[in-house]
């Protein structure tokens, strides 16, 4: 639980960092020196983190913060983080307030100025997340969605060329130049519209050192192409003294069609167990030894018995270190199963039950999961801590566990060993 | 804490382990590892023929564009030639008798004193299958986690669509592909008149896994093949004779210049060769092996003797067993399976990449074709550019090359400038005392665009792949020049060449 949190700061920690440095090379583009402000968009907090909810800004719009100051807290569908500065700032304007929800990762969330900057004259700069998605949503290329249009003059190599062709065969240069142009464009002090106008001979249309010489004038002025013919044809397997069968049409790519994955849709599996027979269990211990043990106690060692060796859920796919071992053959020792992380949730079922003498169900609404962990799903473990007895029924109560439709059977024999353990001389899980 | 709170419960669950009234969990096999030989020619989407780099890396790439795929191998460990007998094998040897010749021959002036050097040849052999083994399961790992189905058996075209499979477990199954791949590869090419029996006459299989050292040893054949092979044998102990049949030794790729410079070198660490000479006859019924060799120009005839002959005169198709003609598929005069630019063979359905067709037979190209044959099947287009295909022979000092060489473009009227740097002008060669070998760069002489790199010299295997993204890119040695290199490292070199070419080498 720990790593865990660990991990989840971790890589906050990393996110924002990746924030900052957006931030930085934005503000690296944005030549005025007063426009410091940057936006602060959403971070991912894990790899596979596409949206979460905003729980509280722990800074309010104004506040100056310190690095390492919690800025606010994410939920996400597995945990909720805090994300901290990376650096000190003030935090100028807040756009996604408390409670939103579903939030993409990338959306700006608030800008963010610089410390000692006066907030009231900075300028709030413009939302690029939203320019930038949209651009990716037309399938621009990326690196001219990127791109500032015009003024950019740190990457003059690239954006020299970038002017349309006054000619009728160069495409603009889409790569940094080689450096040996560079240098003859520079000594030579060639301009756009001169580039543009020369023809390139290289690989993807790139321009070569040859071509900048021919355009110069300084050597033969076919001679790049024919070496570009060459090499063409050097590109080829030489397959022209052999008989090539007649060309049939190429097959066609065949659409892979994979099925989209299924939602996964969850499923609850439901099963009534009686607690009476731990309850007479407390009872005696609490005679005999006079202590009393919470039945949270006896729950939580029953799920830590019946989680383990689950059968694997129907859609299971195996790590690669199982894969590696099924390779070496050392996979003949282990059955396929794998422990379990469920908790069941229990709910009191009234006292009309069959089952038996079952004293009065303390009436209550209190899920025993809520105080086992903050999670009402699953967790990592699940911590015995000492607790009241809860309003849980005697008697019957019913376990019921929510899992995905493919851990069907898993919860099922979860819930049925539950059940045993439970009923049947739960004494064991305690002594 | 945490401890002392998880060793009760530990205790608790094994107790109930014991406990026979624990609902039992039914194990359910896995079905979709078992593979389905039962099932009569199920249709895949694509069927490999062949597991080795050309087979392997299509049927994963295959797996990896959502084809449903099977390969087959009959070896009985995935990886074909270049992992079980070939580059992989060789490369262990190559290394650990290097090291062991080192620790003979060159620790004094490095300030290193040994004691006995022994060499322990059964653990040699136990390292290099150690990593040959290593490695193929790796493959059937990528296999396993791809879902390419590998069917351990004997592939034969029964009809064009389906390819009959005699198990190697026994038994028989057959699959039947929208696609498929011919990947057999190739097979040593025995010399007409030995016969081989990878004890006493080998080929490059048999050179892997001699179980002694021989005392004399004879090459056919000076290629990269051969001058390997030799060279380990030579660094264990045994006095090595290359003969072969061209005036140049390391086969026809290789630069001139540097061809002589590699014979001198490795006649240096006690190699001997026979160049420009015919092998008329062997006779292996001997105690030794006699050959009957004659000067290519009409020399006096000679015969050798030696314990071991190795015959690396080159590698051919493999298509035996195949049945082609049940497919009504064509080779050429030199057995290569006959394709198109796509890859396709007469039935535009079956394709055919790897040594078994044309072009070098080199893993890294196979590996090329083995990717852009999927993509011609899954997107309509792929390509692999022929005109710059690297190869490497390890020996000590490595060769390596890419893009045509000195004598090529002499023979086609090629304009060019030459510009060469040698190691013993290069610190990190210096400090490691291993300045043998030079770098050599051809360029265009007007345009100063790359048309060839030869590299003789410590580590030029790493090396040239400098030279082959410089020559993919279409890059002139200038580029390459301005270029920045770390220092201290060999790759100055390399750049201190291109400085030579396009104007001067500043250390030399």
């Amino acid at each position: 639980m720990a790593s865990f949190a660990t991990a989840c700061r971790l890589s906050a920690r990393l996110a924002s960092r990746r924030v900052a440095q957006d931030a930085s090379v934005r503000g690296l583009r944005t030549s005025a020196a007063s426009r410091a402000a940057q936006n602060f968009t959403m971070p991912a907090l894990s790899p596979t983190m596409t949206e979460g909810n905003i729980a509280t800004w722990k800074v309010k719009e104004g506040d100056e913060f310190a690095a390492g100051d919690v800025l606010l807290e994410i939920e996400t569908d597995k945990a909720s983080m805090d994300v901290e500065a990376q650096d000190d700032g003030i935090m100028m304007k807040i756009f996604a307030a408390d409670g939103s929800k579903a939030v993409q990762v990338g959306t700006r969330i608030g800008v963010l100025a610089e410390p000692g900057d006066d907030i009231s004259s900075l300028e709030i700069p413009a939302d690029e997340s939203k320019s930038a998605q949209q651009g990716a949503k037309k399938e621009e290329a990326p690196s001219q969605s990127g791109a500032p249009s015009e003024a950019a003059p740190q990457k003059k190599a690239a954006d020299s060329s970038k002017r349309k062709t006054s000619g009728q065969k160069a495409p603009p240069q889409k790569y940094p130049l080689y450096p040996s142009v560079e240098h003859l464009v520079k000594e030579h002090k060639l301009d756009e519209a001169a580039l543009s106008e020369i023809t390139p001979t290289g690989p993807q249309g790139r321009l070569l050192k040859g071509d900048v010489l021919a355009y110069l004038g300084s050597i033969t002025e076919s001679r790049p192409a024919d070496i570009k013919k060459r090499f063409d044809h050097n590109s080829h397997l030489d397959l022209s003294n052999i008989k090539i069968a007649a060309p049939a049409a190429p097959p066609k790519a065949q659409k892979a069609a994979a099925p989209e994955a299924p939602v996964p849709e969850d499923l609850l599996v439901v099963l009534p167990i009686s607690l009476a027979s731990v309850i007479e269990t407390q009872k005696k211990i609490e005679a005999s030894l006079g202590t009393f043990l919470p039945l949270s106690t006896f729950v939580a060692r029953a799920a830590e018995v019946a989680n383990d060796e689950l059968p694997l859920p129907s859609n299971y796919k195996p790590s690669a270190n199982e894969l590696f071992n099924q390779v070496l053959g050392l996979d003949k020792v282990d059955p396929k199963v794998s422990r379990g992380l469920y908790i069941p949730q229990i709910t009191a079922v009234p006292p009309t039950s069959f089952t038996g003498v079952a004293p009065k169900p303390k009436p209550s609404k209190v899920d025993i999961i809520d105080l086992l962990s903050g999670s009402p799903k699953k967790s990592a473990k699940p911590a015995a801590q000492s607790l009241g007895q809860p309003g849980i029924s005697a008697g019957t109560n019913t376990f019921s566990l929510k899992v995905p439709k493919s851990e069907e059977k898993r919860a099922q024999v979860f819930l049925a060993r539950l059940k045993t353990v439970l009923e049947q001389d739960p004494g064991r899980l305690v002594l | 804490m945490m401890a002392s709170r998880l060793i009760p419960r530990t205790a608790v669950r094994s107790g109930f382990r014991t406990q026979s009234s624990l609902p039992t969990v039914t194990t359910s096999p896995l079905s979709r590892w078992r593979r389905g030989y039962a099932s009569q020619a199920e249709e895949k989407d694509l069927v490999i023929i062949g597991g080795g780099v050309a087979g392997y890396v299509a049927a994963i790439k295959a797996g990896q564009e959502g084809l449903k795929v099977a390969c087959i191998e009959k070896r009985g460990a995935l990886g074909g030639t270049c992992l079980n007998v070939g580059c992989i094998p060789s490369k262990s040897l190559l290394n650990n008798s290097h090291l062991y010749h080192q620790i003979l021959h060159d620790t004094k002036n490095r300030g290193i004193e040994v004691g006995d050097v022994k060499l322990n040849l059964k653990d040699m052999m136990k390292a290099k299958d150690t990593s040959v083994t290593g490695l193929t399961k790796g493959i059937e790992f990528l296999f396993k986690k791809n879902g390419v189905e590998y069917i351990k058996g004997t592939g034969s075209f029964a009809n064009e669509h389906e390819v009959k499979v005699a198990l190697t477990d026994g038994g028989e199954t057959s699959v039947r592909g929208k696609n498929i791949l011919i990947a057999t590869g190739s097979e040593a090419t025995p010399f007409p008149g030995l016969e081989i029996d990878e004890k006493r006459v080998i080929t490059s299989t048999g050179a892997l896994s001699l179980d002694k050292v021989p005392e004399k040893m004879i090459v056919i054949g000076g290629g990269i093949i051969g001058l390997e092979m030799g060279s380990v044998w030579s660094r264990l102990g045994a006095k090595v004779t290359v003969v072969e049949f061209l005036n140049q030794i390391g086969g026809p790729g290789m630069d001139t210049e540097i061809a002589k410079q590699a014979q001198k070198l490795l006649k240096k660490q006690g190699m001997e060769f026979k160049l420009g000479t015919k092998v008329v006859s062997g006779e292996s019924s001997g105690e030794l092996v006699k050959l009957e060799v004659d000067s290519a120009k009409g020399g006096k005839p000679e015969t050798l003797e030696a314990d071991v002959v190795l015959v690396a005169i080159g590698r051919r198709p493999y298509t035996a067993g195949l049945g082609l003609e049940n497919a009504g598929l064509e080779v050429d005069d030199r057995g290569r399976v006959v394709i198109d630019s796509e890859y396709r063979t007469k039935a535009s359905h079956i394709r055919c990449i790897g040594d078994v067709t044309f072009g070098p037979m080199l893993a890294h190209k196979a590996e090329e074709e083995a990717v852009a044959a999927i993509e011609y099947i899954k997107k309509g287009y792929g390509h692999v550019n022929y005109g710059v295909i690297p190869s490497v022979m390890y020996t000590h000092p490595e060769v390596a090359w890419v893009g045509q060489n000195e004598q090529e473009l002499k023979d086609k009227k090629i304009p060019y400038k030459i510009g060469t740097f040698p190691f013993s002008a290069n610190s990190r060669a210096k400090t490691n005392l291993d300045t043998d070998g030079m770098v050599k760069m051809l360029a265009d002489p007007e345009t100063d665009r790359l048309l060839g790199c030869h590299i003789i010299g410590p580590n030029a295997g790493e090396m040239i792949a400098e030279a082959t993204l410089a020559l993919e890119y279409g890059a002139s040695t200038e580029d390459i020049a301005r270029t920045c290199h770390a220092h201290p490292t060999l790759a100055e070199a390399f750049k201190e060449a291109a400085m030579a070419t396009y104007s001067k080498a500043i250390h030399f």
